[in-house]
């Protein structure tokens, strides 16, 4: 297309950001300050505090279910920019979130997405055989287990809770929030 | 117009020349509705600058793998805004 | 996206490191962010943009490239000198 093309993408990020600059709209300090508040402050040790406290709390896991954003304010979670809304595992359901038309994830809750969710190959498989693709992630569902796949088109992000493990009745709640990984807060794993 | 959850609506066809959220896959096909999610503008006149967009209520429909695909007993929920669907 | 065959495998291995594999795409995704809250552009217009990339050039790019692509077509629609 143009000679940019050419250039490796470091270079062409450059150019655009010393274009952004010279032109008042961006500064070396916002991006800096920018980056790090999000490694600092978006993680999936988020999602999973919330998830652990839903495993022992029947009202949060009430609340949560039915109004995410406000569960999530609950735990210092509040303001986020989109509509969260959490789908629970059960013994006979299986939820998995992908985003079709481009990524949306719920990066505040789960921090920065992997690059399998961003792959095509996620994208487009995810709704026609989900099966396979969990099978892919090392996870095979029993037969009479149904997966409800959530594609996030729209402002709402989607977590799943994931089913409490077996043998963890005597745990703290920093300890179950350990137990559970992103990838089960996006389903491709049970927890 | 607006739908209650449990309601039946197919979402209409055709390939807008502009930006959509509404996906191919589920394109004159029909679902159910399963929550009626915020009132949010429009990214087809949002992506265009069309300004004020419209606002439309936005649903979440749930559709079966068996009707998308032909085979699969998954069933994908995909959410929607109102200007895609019609009453089925 | 949704339900387009042959596309292979997940990379499902491809997770282990960190969210950015190098730092001008963890700038590129800051970028999109300061120029979305500046009001430069909104989401849809974004999403747009990387839509509207050349079906060849959305297919080769990897995901940060084209967000890249995405900022700068917005910024040379937009005015940015």
């Amino acid at each position: 297309m143009t000679v940019h093309d050419e250039l490796p993408a470091a270079a062409r990020t450059r150019r655009l950001e010393e274009r952004l600059i010279a032109a008042g709209l961006a500064s070396d300090e916002e991006i800096d300050e920018y980056l790090t508040r999000l490694y600092t402050s978006a993680s999936p040790v988020n999602g999973a505090r919330m998830a652990a406290r839903a495993w022992t709390d029947p009202a949060y896991r009430d609340l949560l279910l039915s109004d995410g954003n406000a569960a999530a304010a609950e735990l210092g979670f509040g303001g986020l920019s989109y509509a969260l809304r959490v789908v629970p595992n059960t013994s006979t359901t299986h939820n998995v979130i992908v985003c079709t038309l481009c990524s949306c994830y719920p990066v505040s809750l789960l921090g920065p997405s992997p690059g399998w969710y961003k792959s095509f190959a996620y994208r487009s498989r995810t709704v026609r055989e989900p099966r396979a693709v969990l099978a892919e992630f090392g996870l095979t569902l029993p037969g009479d287990v149904r997966i409800s796949v959530w594609d996030s088109t729209s402002e709402a992000r989607y977590m799943v809770l994931p089913v409490r493990p077996a043998g963890t009745d005597g745990l703290s709640a920093d300890q179950l929030a350990a137990l559970v990984t992103r990838n089960g807060l996006i389903g491709t794993a049970l927890v | 117009m607006s739908y209650p959850v449990g309601a039946r609506v197919r979402v209409r066809t055709g390939d807008p020349d502009h930006h959509t959220r509404m996906p191919r896959y589920v394109r004159g096909h029909t679902g159910e509705v399963v929550a009626v999610l915020g009132r949010w503008p429009l990214p087809d006149d949002r992506a265009r600058g069309i300004d004020p967009p419209r606002v439309e209520t936005c649903y979440a429909v749930r559709f079966s793998a068996a009707d998308l695909w032909g085979s699969g007993d998954h069933t994908v929920t995909a959410d929607l805004w109102e200007s895609y669907l019609d009453r089925s | 996206m949704g339900g387009q065959t042959g596309f292979g495998p997940v990379p499902a291995g491809a997770d282990a490191g960190p969210p950015f594999a190098a730092d001008w795409e963890a700038r590129v995704y800051a970028l999109a962010a300061i120029l979305r809250r500046r009001g430069l552009f909104n989401d849809d217009e974004l999403r747009d943009a990387i839509e509207r990339l050349p079906p060849q050039r959305y297919l080769a790019a990897s995901y940060y490239e084209r967000w890249l692509g995405a900022l700068e077509t917005l910024t040379a629609e937009k005015g940015v000198p």
